[in-house]
C-alpha cells in the first residue's frame, strides 16, 4: 500500500509511545522513533518532553473524555496522533504548543497549587475555560493554543486510523461514521437511522490500529 | 541564456480546466501545439485517497509547487498593506483544479449574458449597483450554445435537462436557457436525502432539481461511473470517474499526435516583438532556461496567474505589461462573493441524514432566487444566489460542527454527548451568488511581496459591496425556509457574508467585451493590442452566474480556440 506524501502514520506505534513514557518529573527529550520493529523509522520523531506529554494527554482526556458515551481521546491514541503531527507536518507549531503546555501547567501550580494532571475534573475544566477564553494570567496566547490543540484533539479522535488516532474506530463509532470505502452502494446513503459500522481504513486492514 | 526550441503552431500555458479543453479543438484541427504546464501528472491509483486528512486538513493533492511560491496578497482598502494569503486556492498538474473541484457543472443562464441591459430594460438604470463597472458579455447564451454542448459532450457532464429547444421539463432546471440535446448522461444517482429536500423544496413552491455534474453517472468514454465513496472535494477521482481533463480532453488531444505536453515548465514571461504581437513564452524545466517560439500563445492559467503574466510581461512595445496600453490588465476583477467568503446556512434535523458517502455534486439545486428569476422591484440588489443541497460529509468536519447553542462548550462529556446525536443529523447549504466587477475591486503587482524567481506577486484589493450581500443575505432567508420544511429544528444563518479574500471562484482581470478601453480581449477572447495572444480561463469572463464558473469558461475555451484554428490566416499574420 502507498503512503500518501507527508504521511506518517506508522512511523510511531503506539505501542511504541508507550513504552517510551516515562515517569512526568523527567524533562528529558524522549525519542518516540525508536521502535523494535523492523519498519523502517525516518530519525525526524522527536517532539515533545514526557513533562509536557502529561499536560497534553491530560488536556486531551478533558476535550474528550471517557464516559458512558464510549472512549475518549486518550485511549482513542489522540496524544500519539498529535505527536506524529507535530514531528512532520505540524512541527512549526511544536514550540508555540509546548510553550503554552507549560503555561497551562504553571496557570495550575499558581491557581491550586498542584499539578495539572493531578486537579480534580472540575478544576481542570475551569482552568481550561479560562484558557480557552484568554483570561488566564501571564499566558497572553492562550486561546490561540487551546484552538490549535482543541483541533489538533478532533483530528486525532476522528480521522483514519492510518495516523495513529481513532484506534478501534473510538472516533468514528461515536459519530456515526461508519469507515472509508472506495465505493458505497444506495444503502449507505438511507436516512432516518445510524449505518452499521464498518470499521475500514483507506490505508487497508494493515493500518487499522495496533 | 535561454535555450531557444524550434517554433511551434501554439503554446497553451497552463493544461488545466481551460487550457486542457483548448487543446482539442486545436489538435483536431492539425495544429501542433505545445502545452506548458507548471505541475505534472497526478496519478490516480496512488495519488487519490478516501482520507480528510491528505485532502482537506493537509491538502496534499491540491498543493502545487508553482501555486504555493506565488500566493497573492489582500487587502480590504487601497490605504491597507496586503497580506499575504496563507494558502494558494488552485493546484498545477496536468488536469489542474479540475482534479479536486467539486465538478458541478453548468451552463450560466442566458441573463447573466446581458445582466446591464436586462436590469435597465426592467426596473432601470438607477437600478445598478453604485460604482460598478457591469457591461454585457460580448457573447450571448445563443452564441455559447453549441461549444456548452461541446464541453457536455467531450468531458462529459451528467444531468437532467430543464429545457430542450424550448420544451420545459420540471425535473430540471425551468430556468435555464434553451438547449439543442439532453445531456450525454442522466444526472448522477439520488439519495433519500435528496428526495427528502427535492420534496420539501416543491412544498414551498421552489422549483429544485438534481444539478449538473463532470462526473460520469454510468461509464463514459471508456471510464467508470462514480462511486459515491465521499471523499471528491479536494481529492481526485480514484477510478476516473471525475472528468478532469487529464482524464477527459487531454488524452485525446494527444491521441491526434498533436500535442506535447511539458510538464513542470514554469513559464516566467510571453515575449513580444516591436509590431505588438507575441512570439513565443520563456520558461524554467529543472533550472535551465528555455524560449519556446509560436505563431500563437493561448494564456490558460488561473485568473490569479493570468493577470500576473500579462503584467509582467513588459516590453518595449507594452511598458505597463503586455496587452495593457489601456490599463485594462487586472481591472474589473472579483471573487465569486459566497466563494470562501461565507453566507453559510446550517442545517439540524432531528433525525440522522447520512450524507457521509456521495460527493458535492451529487445534490439538489434551486434557482428561484438567482439572477433575474424573481422580481427585483424595490429589493435594492440585482441578481442573487442559488441553493443548493447535497452530500459527502468527513468525520473531522462532521464533529467539528457548531452546536446551534444546545452546549456551551464544544468540548467534554455533554459535547460528546451532542455530537454523538448530531454529527450525522447536519448540513450547510453552498449559496452561490452573482457577482459584478466594481470600480474598487481590482488586481496589480504587490510592491513588497515576491516569488522565488524574485518576480511580485499578485495583489487583490477587494472593496466594500453593497449589492452582493444583500443578494446573499435574501436568499440566505429562502434556504432557511427550505430546509424548515424539510423538518431542520434549528439553523444558523450568517447572512450576506463578508466576501472572499481569495477564491477558487476568481473571475475576470482581462475581461472580454466590445471596447478596447474598458475590457482586455475581443469578444473571441484574443487580446485587442496583441492580436496573436488568446485569453483563457476565469479571467475572461465579465461576470459571476450563480453557480460554478468552470464549464462556462472551458466552453469559452474551446470558442477561442475554435477561432484560432478558423482565423488562423488573419490572427498570426
Amino acid at each position: 500500500m502507498d503512503k500518501p506524501p507527508g504521511a506518517e502514520g506508522r512511523q510511531v506505534s503506539r505501542r511504541n509511545l508507550l513504552k517510551s513514557a516515562v515517569s512526568a518529573s523527567s524533562v528529558t527529550l524522549i525519542p518516540l522513533a525508536t521502535s523494535s520493529c523492523s519498519t523502517p523509522i525516518q530519525p525526524s520523531g522527536l517532539v515533545i518532553s514526557a513533562e509536557a506529554r502529561v499536560i497534553l494527554e491530560t488536556f486531551v482526556d478533558r476535550i474528550i473524555p471517557a464516559d458512558d458515551n464510549g472512549p475518549g481521546a486518550l485511549d482513542a491514541g489522540v496524544v500519539l496522533y498529535i505527536n506524529n503531527a507535530l514531528a512532520n507536518w505540524n512541527s512549526n507549531e511544536t514550540d508555540m504548543l509546548v510553550e503554552g503546555l507549560f503555561n497551562l501547567a504553571r496557570a495550575s501550580r499558581r491557581r491550586y497549587d498542584k499539578e495539572f494532571s493531578l486537579l480534580p475534573a472540575a478544576n481542570k475544566d475551569a482552568l481550561l475555560r479560562d484558557m480557552e477564553d484568554g483570561k488566564i494570567e501571564g499566558f497572553a496566547n492562550s486561546a490561540q493554543v487551546f484552538n490549535r490543540l482543541h483541533r489538533l484533539t478532533l483530528e486525532g479522535m476522528f480521522s483514519d486510523p492510518y495516523y495513529g488516532g481513532n484506534q478501534d474506530y473510538a472516533g468514528w463509532d461515536l459519530i456515526g461514521y461508519p469507515g472509508a470505502v472506495m465505493s458505497s452502494t444506495p444503502d449507505m446513503q438511507r436516512m432516518g437511522s445510524r449505518l452499521p459500522p464498518l470499521h475500514t481504513s483507506a490505508y487497508g486492514s494493515d493500518y487499522d490500529g495496533d | 541564456m535561454a535555450i531557444n526550441l524550434p517554433e511551434t503552431d501554439v503554446v497553451v500555458v497552463g493544461l488545466g480546466a481551460a487550457g486542457g479543453v483548448a487543446v482539442l479543438p486545436l489538435t483536431r484541427a492539425g495544429l501542433n501545439v505545445i502545452g506548458l504546464e507548471a505541475g505534472t501528472w497526478m496519478n490516480p491509483g496512488t495519488d487519490y485517497h478516501a482520507d480528510e486528512i491528505h485532502n482537506n486538513v493537509r491538502a496534499l493533492v491540491t498543493t502545487g509547487n508553482k501555486v504555493a511560491g506565488e500566493i497573492p496578497t489582500v487587502r480590504r482598502s487601497p490605504t491597507e498593506t496586503a497580506v499575504q494569503q496563507a494558502r494558494h486556492p488552485m493546484m498545477n498538474a496536468v488536469g489542474g483544479t479540475s482534479i479536486h473541484y467539486h465538478a458541478q457543472s453548468w451552463r450560466l443562464n442566458p441573463w447573466d449574458f446581458r445582466a446591464r441591459s436586462a436590469t435597465i430594460e426592467r426596473y432601470g438604470a438607477a437600478y445598478l449597483p453604485e460604482d460598478t463597472t457591469l457591461e454585457d458579455w460580448p457573447v450571448s447564451y445563443a452564441d455559447m450554445e453549441t461549444y456548452y454542448d461541446n464541453v457536455e459532450y467531450e468531458v462529459g457532464v451528467s444531468g437532467v435537462a430543464g429545457n430542450i429547444q424550448g420544451r420545459i421539463n420540471p425535473e430540471g432546471n425551468i430556468f435555464e436557457g434553451p438547449r439543442r440535446r439532453d445531456y450525454p448522461m442522466p444526472p448522477l444517482r439520488s439519495c433519500d436525502f435528496l428526495d427528502h429536500m427535492l420534496e420539501a423544496g416543491r412544498s414551498v413552491g421552489y422549483h429544485p432539481y438534481h444539478g449538473p455534474a463532470a462526473i460520469n453517472s454510468q461509464p463514459y468514454d471508456g471510464r467508470p461511473g462514480c462511486q459515491y465513496h465521499g471523499y471528491c472535494d479536494r481529492g481526485g477521482c480514484h477510478v476516473r470517474a471525475k472528468n478532469s481533463t487529464d482524464v477527459s480532453t487531454i488524452p485525446k488531444a494527444l491521441a491526434t499526435g498533436n500535442l506535447t505536453v511539458t510538464d513542470n515548465a514554469n513559464v516566467r514571461r510571453i515575449e513580444s516583438d516591436n509590431t505588438g504581437k507575441v512570439t513565443g513564452v520563456t520558461y524554467i524545466r529543472d533550472g535551465e532556461e528555455y524560449f519556446q517560439p509560436a505563431r500563437a500563445v493561448l494564456l490558460g492559467c488561473y485568473t490569479y496567474e493570468n493577470i500576473r503574466l500579462l503584467l509582467l510581461s513588459r516590453s518595449r512595445f507594452y511598458p505597463n505589461g503586455l496587452g495593457n496600453n489601456r490599463g485594462q490588465v487586472g481591472r474589473h476583477y472579483f471573487g465569486h462573493w459566497d466563494i470562501q467568503g461565507g453566507t453559510l446556512v446550517t442545517a439540524l434535523f432531528p433525525f440522522d441524514i447520512n450524507i457521509w458517502y456521495g460527493a458535492i455534486a451529487q445534490g439538489v439545486m434551486v434557482d428561484d432566487w438567482a439572477d433575474d428569476n424573481f422580481d427585483h422591484g424595490g429589493m435594492g440588489f440585482i441578481g442573487g444566489s442559488s441553493l443548493h443541497v447535497y452530500t459527502e460529509k468527513h468525520p473531522i468536519g462532521a464533529a467539528a460542527m457548531g452546536t446551534f447553542g444546545k452546549v456551551e462548550r464544544r468540548w467534554g462529556s455533554a459535547w460528546k454527548d451532542f455530537i454523538k446525536i448530531n454529527a450525522g443529523r447536519t448540513q450547510t447549504a453552498y449559496i452561490q451568488t452573482n457577482t459584478f466587477p466594481y470600480e474598487h475591486t481590482w488586481a496589480d503587482l504587490d510592491p513588497n511581496v515576491r516569488d522565488p524567481f524574485g518576480d511580485p506577486v499578485l495583489r487583490i484589493t477587494n472593496g466594500p459591496k453593497r449589492n452582493e450581500p444583500m443578494a446573499a443575505a435574501h436568499a440566505a432567508d429562502k434556504m432557511e425556509a427550505w430546509f424548515r420544511a424539510a423538518g431542520a429544528t434549528d439553523i444558523v444563518n450568517t447572512g450576506g457574508g463578508a466576501g472572499p479574500n481569495l477564491s477558487t471562484h476568481a473571475h475576470g482581470g482581462t475581461r472580454m467585451g466590445l471596447d478596447a478601453s474598458t475590457s482586455v480581449c475581443d469578444p473571441w477572447g484574443f487580446s485587442f493590442e496583441a492580436r496573436n495572444l488568446g485569453l483563457i480561463g476565469g479571467s475572461v469572463m465579465p461576470t459571476a452566474g450563480a453557480r460554478n464558473p468552470t464549464q462556462t469558461l472551458q466552453a469559452l475555451a474551446w470558442r477561442t480556440a475554435q477561432h484560432l484554428v478558423e482565423d488562423w490566416n488573419g490572427i498570426t499574420a
